[in-house]
């Protein structure tokens, strides 16, 4: 299963990656983050001590983290927002902690952790117009270091604000055939 | 009337946290006063206090290699509103793994806030294995030596209004060695089972929500 989470606020790539990758054969669920009421991760470290793989926030990421937790690509959607992700996609990233491995490896002479279960692969698709190198740079170098932590495999993607349906559908055939 | 001449924001929701700690080590030499994100409701107040202020000091933790959700709000909500004429912007992250480049996504997000809403970025501080020092003072952090030297000409930087370059940072922090990581991977993940075992959970099986299911 193929997980999409999207913040459609700044445009509808989300529903249509989730369309090419039907077509492409993948089972895929997807979230619209910016409609979803999802709270700022706390900090409260429940999540690896007291209810270890449950967050305790009860909000609408009960309705997501099952998802994550059980999909082999998860896929964030986004507007580049000062080389980042939007506050949208953010919180859900803030509160994926629950479904991580809080364990510890050693991957390429450092520190890192894992998702829980057999992990998963892990993409970025970011958007704007007229991004100019360090903002694109900075966009990679998040999800660089994302993929690194989570020990993880994966791509990034940059678009334009409104991408052609050809590359979505490369995109898409891309991460259903991984 | 005077504007504030430092605002000293804290996005941690932690009033006795790293971040907090840093900020009011801080104060004690710059003056300003110590403002905390709210993590809900309106941010109008503290967009104000921004565009008020001649100088802001972001201080926060580390989340998934950049800062938090909720300081991303505030940053596309101050941008959104605008009004900001040349305020010198610093900030400060602070996480738990040992390695400036893990953390060092969040500088670049205020970085590129300031270049696009009109602010003077000044440079900022990457602070790693902060989270371990869980509000504890500078002095305690596993690299004191470099560290609190180099953090403490840092402020010197925000109290006289100029630039701190990254170097300051980045040759204040030491990686552990390849024998070390291995022996810090063990230890920390000893502490981790023994957590979660403590709380009669098995740290080998599936994820809560895959068992929920069953």
């Amino acid at each position: 299963m193929i997980v999409i989470i999207s913040d459609e606020s700044s445009g509808k790539l989300g529903v249509a990656l989730k369309e090419a990758a039907g077509r492409a054969g993948a089972q895929v669920v997807h979230f619209a983050a910016n409609t979803l009421h999802i709270k700022p991760c706390a900090a409260c470290g429940s999540c690896s001590g007291k209810t270890y793989g449950r967050c305790v926030i009860r909000d609408d990421m009960q309705q997501v983290l099952p998802k994550i937790a059980g999909c082999r690509a998860l896929v964030l959607v986004s507007a580049v927002v000062f080389g980042g992700v939007s506050h949208h996609i953010k919180k859900v990233m803030d509160r994926m902690a629950a479904v991580g491995d809080p364990r510890y490896q050693v991957s390429g002479g450092e520190l890192v952790k894992g998702m829980s279960g057999q992990g998963m692969s892990y993409y970025m698709v970011g958007t704007g117009d007229k991004l100019g190198e360090t903002e694109r740079s900075a966009f990679l170098f998040l999800h660089e270091e994302n993929r690194n932590i989570m020990n993880t495999r994966g791509k990034a993607f940059l678009l334009h604000s409104s991408p052609d349906q050809a590359v979505i559908d490369n995109i898409a055939q891309e991460i259903a055939h991984e | 009337m005077n504007k504030p001449e430092i605002m000293l924001l804290c996005a941690s929701s932690r009033r006795k946290g790293t971040s907090a700690m840093l900020l009011e080590r801080i104060r004690l030499v710059t003056g300003g006063e110590v403002i905390f994100l709210p993590q809900k409701g309106s941010l109008n107040e503290v967009i104000l206090a921004m565009q008020q202020a001649a100088a802001i000091v972001i201080s926060g933790p580390c989340y998934i290699n950049t800062y938090p959700a909720r300081l991303i709000e505030l940053l596309e909500a101050a941008s959104l509103s605008g009004g900001f004429s040349g305020q010198k912007l610093y900030g400060i992250i602070n996480g738990g793994m040992p390695y400036v480049h893990t953390h060092r996504h969040g500088l670049a997000c205020l970085r590129l806030f300031a270049e696009q809403n009109h602010l003077s970025w000044q440079g900022g501080f990457v602070l790693g294995g902060g989270a371990m020092l869980d509000g504890k003072p500078l002095e305690k952090h596993m690299n004191r030596k470099k560290i609190v030297p180099a953090f403490d000409l840092f402020i010197r930087h925000i109290a006289e209004g100029s630039p701190s370059p990254d170097s300051l940072y980045e040759q204040a922090q030491i990686p552990p060695g390849h024998i070390m990581t291995r022996v810090f991977a063990k230890l920390l993940t000893f502490m981790v089972v023994r957590r979660i075992k403590k709380h009669g959970h098995d740290p080998d099986a599936p994820n809560w929500y895959l068992r929920k299911k069953e």
